[in-house]
This record gives C-alpha cells, sequence and structure tokens, in this order.
C-alpha cells in the first residue's frame, strides 16, 4: 500500500504555488490562524500559572521518554489486568493488520471512529474499505473530509480550507436531497447521520491524547462528544496511540489538560474529557465488550536517541501551525503529508526518513513562532536545521543546492573572503538591484528570486562601517 | 504483529543510547491521597460560596444554565418548567441511589414520561430496549462527582445505576450538585483522580469517568461555533443549597 497521498504526484514548489493562487483558502487561513491565534493569547493571557504548567508538562514528556519501558510495561500490565487486550505495532502496516485482524474476528461491518492522527498516519480507512468494513469518521470536520475524499488540511480543524457552500454540496450529494449552506442546518443534519451511525456500529475507533501508566487508562479529549459515543456504543473498542503518548500518573494527565486546550483552540478544556479504563465494567449498563489498545512505533521508537527526539513531546494542539508564516500562507495540503506544519514537517521525517521532507526542511523561516506557541516548547526551528544539514550531507538534497550551500558555508567560514565578497557583490549585483532589493537573478540563483526578493548588499556594509563608527565613540 | 518482548527490547535498546542525559522527573505524587482529598474537603467546606461563583462564572462562560435552589424538593420544578418551555416530555435519569435525590418521582407530576436506570444489569434485551429509550429521550438527568470552578467543569463516574449515556444521548442534560463536590482547580480534581484510583476499584464503579464542560460543541464549518454536534444541546446544572444526599463522593 502506498503512504504517499495524491498530493505528491507534484512537486512541494507547485503545490505551495498552487494555495499561494487560491483566493478562498488565503482568506480562510488568514480568519483561522488570526482567530486561533488570539482565541490561545486571551487563555493563555487569563492565566497567569500558564508558563509554569508549560514548563512543567515538557519536563514530563522528558521524564517519561527517559523511562519510556518502565511506563509502557505499567500502562501494558494495567490494561490487561482491567481485561483490556494490547497488541504491539512496529510499523503502519502491522497496525492494519491487527485492527482488521479485530474487526474480522467481531465480524464488523461497520467503525464508527473519533478524530485520531494515529488512524490518519497509518491508512487505516483505505485498509478497512478493502476489508469490508465501513469506516465512518464522526468528528464533523473529518466526517466532511471523508465525504470529499480529501486529507485533513489542519491538526485540529481538519476542514478549515471548505466553505460551507462546498460543505452543502456534498451532504446533499450524500444525502440525495439539497441542503441549505448554513453552519448550523449542516450540523443538525450531521448530528441526525451520525447518531444512527454510532447505535449501529460494531467497532469503535479512536485514537488517545494520552494514556496513564498508573491506572492503565486511555484520555480522548472532544468538543462534539464524538469520542464517548464511539467508547461507549459499539460493542469493540479500538484505541491506536504512538508510544509517546504514555504519561506517568494522574497528577501528569492534569497539567496536561491544563495547557491543552489552552493551546489548541483557547478553552480552558475541551467540552469532554473522557477517562477510559478498558471494557465495560460487571456493574455497567452499557460500554464496549471488548477493549484493544494499539501501541505504534512507526519510526517513534529510532527516535528516542535520534535528532527529532523532542518532537515526540508533541501534544497535536496545532498551535505551531497558527503561528506559522509558511502554514498561513499555504495551509496543510501543500506539505502533502498526513502531519502539516512546522511540527509536521519533523513528524513526517520521523515516519517516513529525511528523504521525505528533502524540500519541506525548508519550507521554515525558523523565525522561532513555533516555538514560542508550543505548550512544551519544543525546539522546532533546532530540529529543522539539524534536518537541513542531515539532508545535505547524506546527499538527499540536489547536487546544485548542495554545492551553493557548500560555497556559502566556506565563504561565512573566511572572515577575509566574506569581507572581499562585498565589494564584488556591489559589482555583480549592478546589472540587477533596483534600489535596494533584487527582484530577478538570471540562471541557476533564478530559483531562489522567482519566489522571493533579495536585498541588495548595501553601498557600505556594516562591517565596513564598523572602523569609522569605533573612531566616533566617546 | 510484534510480540511484547521484541518490542520492548527494540525500545530499550534505543533508550541505552542516552542513558542519564535528561534528569526531568514527573511530578511528584501525593502519598495517601484519599486523606489528604478529606483535609481538602474541610478546608473547601470553608470557602465553598466564593468556589461556588466561580463554577456559575464559568459555567455560564461555556454556555451551560446555572440554576441554585434551597433544597431538593425544588428540583422537579426547574425541571418541569425547562421541559415545558422546550415541548419536552421524556426524561431518562440515573438510578435514585446514583442520584441521591428523590426528585424522579416528583417529575410526573409535570407531566414528564420518566425512565430511571436500574441499579443492577438486567439481560440484553431489556438493556437494548433501555438503549432505545436514552437515546430517544429529550432530558438526562444525573448527579455530580466534582464540580471544577477553574473551568465550569462537572466530573461524572460511570457506574452501577449511572450509565454513560444519561449524559450524553439525550439533547439536553440536566445536573444536580451541592457544595461537598465544588473544588476551585484542575489540580484539586487530580487530588481526587488519584484517590478514586487508589487501590482496587470498588465494584460499583464504572470504567469511565468524564469531564464535561458545557454543551457540546463544534466549529468545523467556517469557525462559526455550533452547539450540540452529537452530544447534549444543552447543559443545565441544579445547585442545591441544603445538599443532595448521596449525590456524588464517587
Amino acid at each position: 500500500m502506498s503512504d504517499t497521498a495524491p498530493e505528491l504526484a507534484t512537486p512541494f514548489r507547485e503545490r505551495a504555488g498552487k494555495a499561494l493562487k487560491d483566493d478562498f483558502l488565503q482568506q480562510a487561513l488568514e480568519i483561522a490562524t488570526t482567530k486561533f491565534i488570539t482565541l490561545r493569547r486571551e487563555a493563555f493571557g487569563d492565566f497567569p500559572a500558564g508558563d509554569a504548567l508549560r514548563d512543567r508538562a515538557r519536563a514530563i514528556k522528558e521524564a517519561t521518554l527517559q523511562h519510556l519501558d518502565r511506563y509502557l510495561d505499567q500502562l501494558v500490565d494495567n490494561v490487561e489486568r482491567l481485561g483490556g487486550h494490547v497488541h504491539f505495532a512496529a510499523t503502519a502496516e502491522e497496525a492494519r493488520d491487527i485492527i482488521l485482524d479485530i474487526g474480522r474476528r467481531t465480524g464488523a461491518r461497520m467503525a464508527v471512529k473519533s478524530k485520531s492522527m494515529a488512524t490518519e498516519e497509518i491508512h487505516l480507512n483505505e485498509a478497512l474499505e478493502r476489508a469490508g468494513i465501513t469506516p465512518v469518521e464522526t468528528d464533523l470536520g473529518e466526517y466532511i473530509i471523508q465525504l470529499a475524499h480529501e486529507r485533513p488540511s489542519h491538526i485540529i480543524a481538519p476542514a478549515i480550507h471548505k466553505t460551507k457552500g462546498q460543505v452543502a454540496d456534498l451532504f446533499a450529494r450524500e444525502l440525495g436531497r439539497p441542503v441549505p449552506a448554513d453552519a448550523e442546518a449542516l450540523t443538525a443534519i450531521a448530528r441526525a447521520e451520525l447518531r444512527q451511525k454510532f447505535l449501529d456500529a460494531d467497532l469503535g475507533i479512536t485514537g488517545a491524547n494520552f494514556a496513564v501508566a498508573d491506572t492503565g487508562t486511555i484520555v480522548l479529549v472532544t468538543n462534539e462528544g464524538n469520542g464517548r459515543m464511539v467508547t461507549s456504543l459499539p460493542r469493540v473498542h479500538v484505541a491506536v496511540m504512538g508510544v509517546e503518548k504514555v504519561v506517568p500518573s494522574m497528577t501528569d494527565l492534569m497539567v496536561f489538560l491544563s495547557v491543552l486546550a489552552k493551546s489548541a483552540t483557547g478553552q480552558k478544556l475541551s467540552v469532554y474529557t473522557t477517562l477510559v479504563r478498558g471494557p465495560r465494567r460487571a456493574c455497567e449498563l452499557e460500554g464496549p465488550e471488548e477493549f484493544h489498545l494499539v501501541l505504534l512505533d512507526n519510526g517513534r521508537i529510532d527516535q528516542i536517541a535520534g535528532t527529532l527526539r523532542e518532537a515526540l513531546y508533541c501534544l497535536r494542539c496545532g498551535a505551531c501551525l497558527n503561528v506559522c508564516p509558511v502554514y498561513r500562507q499555504i495551509g496543510g495540503h501543500a506539505y502533502g503529508h498526513t502531519y502539516p506544519g512546522p511540527i509536521g514537517i519533523l513528524l513526517t521525517s520521523m515516519l517516513k526518513g529525511a528523504p521525505a521532507v528533502k524540500d519541506l526542511a525548508h519550507a521554515s523561516s525558523l523565525c522561532g513562532a513555533c516555538a514560542d506557541a508550543c505548550p512544551v516548547r519544543i525546539d522546532i526551528p533546532r530540529m529543522l536545521v539539524e534536518l537541513r544539514r542531515e539532508v545535505s550531507e547524506e546527499k538527499i538534497a540536489p547536487w546544485s543546492e548542495r554545492l551553493a550551500f557548500a560555497l556559502a558555508g566556506r565563504l561565512l567560514r573566511a572572515p577575509r573572503l566574506y569581507r572581499l565578497g562585498a565589494p564584488i557583490a556591489r559589482l555583480l549585483q549592478r546589472p540587477f538591484a533596483r534600489g535596494h532589493t533584487i527582484r530577478r537573478l538570471p540562471g541557476l540563483a533564478g530559483a531562489w528570486t522567482r519566489t522571493r526578493d533579495l536585498p541588495a548588499v548595501a553601498p557600505q556594509t556594516f562591517q565596513e562601517r564598523w572602523p569609522a563608527l569605533e573612531r566616533e565613540r566617546p | 504483529m510484534t510480540a511484547r518482548a521484541e518490542f520492548m527490547r527494540r525500545l530499550r535498546a534505543e533508550m541505552a543510547k542516552t542513558p542519564g542525559l535528561f534528569t526531568a522527573a514527573p511530578s511528584p505524587r501525593p502519598a495517601r491521597p484519599r486523606e489528604r482529598v478529606e483535609l481538602l474537603r474541610r478546608e473547601l467546606a470553608e470557602r465553598w460560596p466564593a468556589t461556588l461563583e466561580r463554577f456559575r462564572a464559568e459555567l455560564e462562560r461555556v454556555g451551560g444554565v446555572f440554576y441554585r435552589v434551597p433544597t431538593a424538593a425544588e428540583v422537579p420544578a426547574v425541571i418541569g418548567d425547562l421541559a415545558r418551555a422546550r415541548g419536552f416530555t421524556r426524561l431518562v435519569s440515573w438510578h435514585e441511589a446514583a442520584l441521591g435525590a428523590e426528585c424522579t418521582r416528583g417529575l410526573a407530576a409535570f407531566g414528564l414520561d420518566v425512565q430511571a436506570m436500574p441499579a443492577g444489569v438486567p439481560a440484553v434485551p431489556e438493556r437494548d430496549r433501555l438503549r432505545a429509550v436514552v437515546a430517544a429521550a429529550d432530558l438526562g438527568l444525573t448527579g455530580v462527582d466534582l464540580a471544577i470552578a477553574e473551568t465550569g467543569t462537572l466530573v461524572l463516574l460511570s457506574g452501577a445505576g449511572r450509565p454513560r449515556t444519561t449524559s450524553l444521548l439525550p439533547t439536553v442534560h440536566v445536573a444536580v450538585f451541592d457544595k461537598d463536590v465544588l473544588v476551585e482547580s484542575l489540580e484539586q480534581g487530580g487530588l481526587f483522580l488519584e484517590a478514586w484510583h487508589e487501590g482496587e476499584a470498588p465494584g460499583e464503579r464504572g470504567a469511565v469517568i468524564n469531564f464535561i464542560t458545557g454543551p457540546s460543541r463544534t466549529a468545523d464549518i467556517e469557525l462559526t461555533l455550533t452547539r450540540g454536534v452529537h452530544g447534549p444541546k444543552e447543559v443545565h446544572v441544579i445547585f442545591v443549597e441544603q445538599g443532595v444526599e448521596g449525590v456524588g463522593g464517587g
């Protein structure tokens, strides 16, 4: 099975170019990301303890990874003690096979899913369909995306690239009757459609925002209530989670809950936080008879001692997407993989290897806004620079790019050569510079100026001015 | 599928490459959380009015509706009024023992068709029937195990006589609570979670704990905030001054 999205048939540059020309997308991105940024800022502005809690959250992630074997063992033992089953998947394919097996063994024909990036990552829906199990996404945004046969364009708002008119058209096609292009009416239609599916489904599939090792609890955070439906109504519940989602205790969990929703949507807490401990207990009227936890590696374990270790702290809140000047311009689809945005570049490299991000590694201005917004302070820019180095050193990048960077590196390391550079550059730029800007360069260098302006070398550089400035110092 | 031993062996091999590199520690766990919870309860009992006021403000901020009545006897009238205003008649509720209050009987007087959940677990056909009744209900009445003022959150434990879906499937969720379950912060809530998980779970405890912060919502279509996409469209929370005996406690 192919792990590449259809978007990848065209190179990143073209995908980004297409996004930049899409007027609705540009408007939607501007409105959505600005709104998310404002909501997040207000939430933390109201919350003086926020900074200390973010430090705490980061420390817990660090501590958990340092003893990940101990916490995973504890989690697995507890889930099994509670009557659940735990499965170990080294790859996406193994994870799919495990879930299909569960589906076949239990005679499942329909699976309702609550939003889960992990199941997006392993491309579960296509596999379920081929096995004759109908997957139904129940998060409203994911449901829209599924009807449109697309992929999410934002980690927490999967359908922000769609207009309500487009959503109405999709619903009309699905239902075979006209529907009004009104958010409230469309939501009511989705409620009615999906309610029946929750009641009819055999299988409930979720991800996990956290898992508490000490108690064997899976934690789901949703606003719509679909996570509760999916874990209460079908007779089998399967939770798929990356190994890094485990946290030691309930006390630790509360630290994460205190920062997660504020970072994602600016809410103090999402509407529903659901703590699930294994299957239905004997005293309960309802709940799944079977509970399965699928622990997913898929490239994560390799990074425990790797350059991307810190990316394993990620809570999937989406805050770094909203503040990223690149994401804000091109949106999620242009990235071409399951996880978009700055953290998405790192996660894509983690799951698919550095060659998959040879272009994306450069889709960042390294401005640091992502690290600033991250609830667990992941140093995304540092790892992006690492990735660029890797892409260059492993000869993944094209020779022209490597040559250019090698020359630039040589130049920057040799002060004399560098000083000589300014007058030479002034001479060379003369035919191209207009005022302080170079808008077009010939030949290979033209690839750079096609999408960017270059500041011209000044008549007198700072270095050249420095001796005079120092003489004037009182 | 990879065997547990092989999976963990690979994990340990990678972990061995970074010994002692990271020194952070997880949060210190409260020792004897049940005792700490009792201490906290006593401490909170002295300042509950301020906690309640903050809870009310936060609940309203997330779109919940707050009521305050002197005794449990007034609860049916509040529910009766809000049901009549919406033309609702079908109510499902937690079992009387789980709810603590005897308000279900009084509800019939307001023309409500009440189905209380059983304390035990009946055979499958009856369970299927009850599920259909809950799915068709207009109102779901539950107790509250914790009310967190910082966020306006209701915490509900599932278990005997307190099914998960009473607060999920009906169009409107109504919850009754009193000052005994009020806490100030998520952090204090964490202490209760630790206490609830200390030792083996009691037989009447279910597998799920829900934190509910206002009505179900989405903003997935053009970021337009819409209530009640899958869960309840409205959440009404009734505070009983004299106490709802038996509600809460976990």
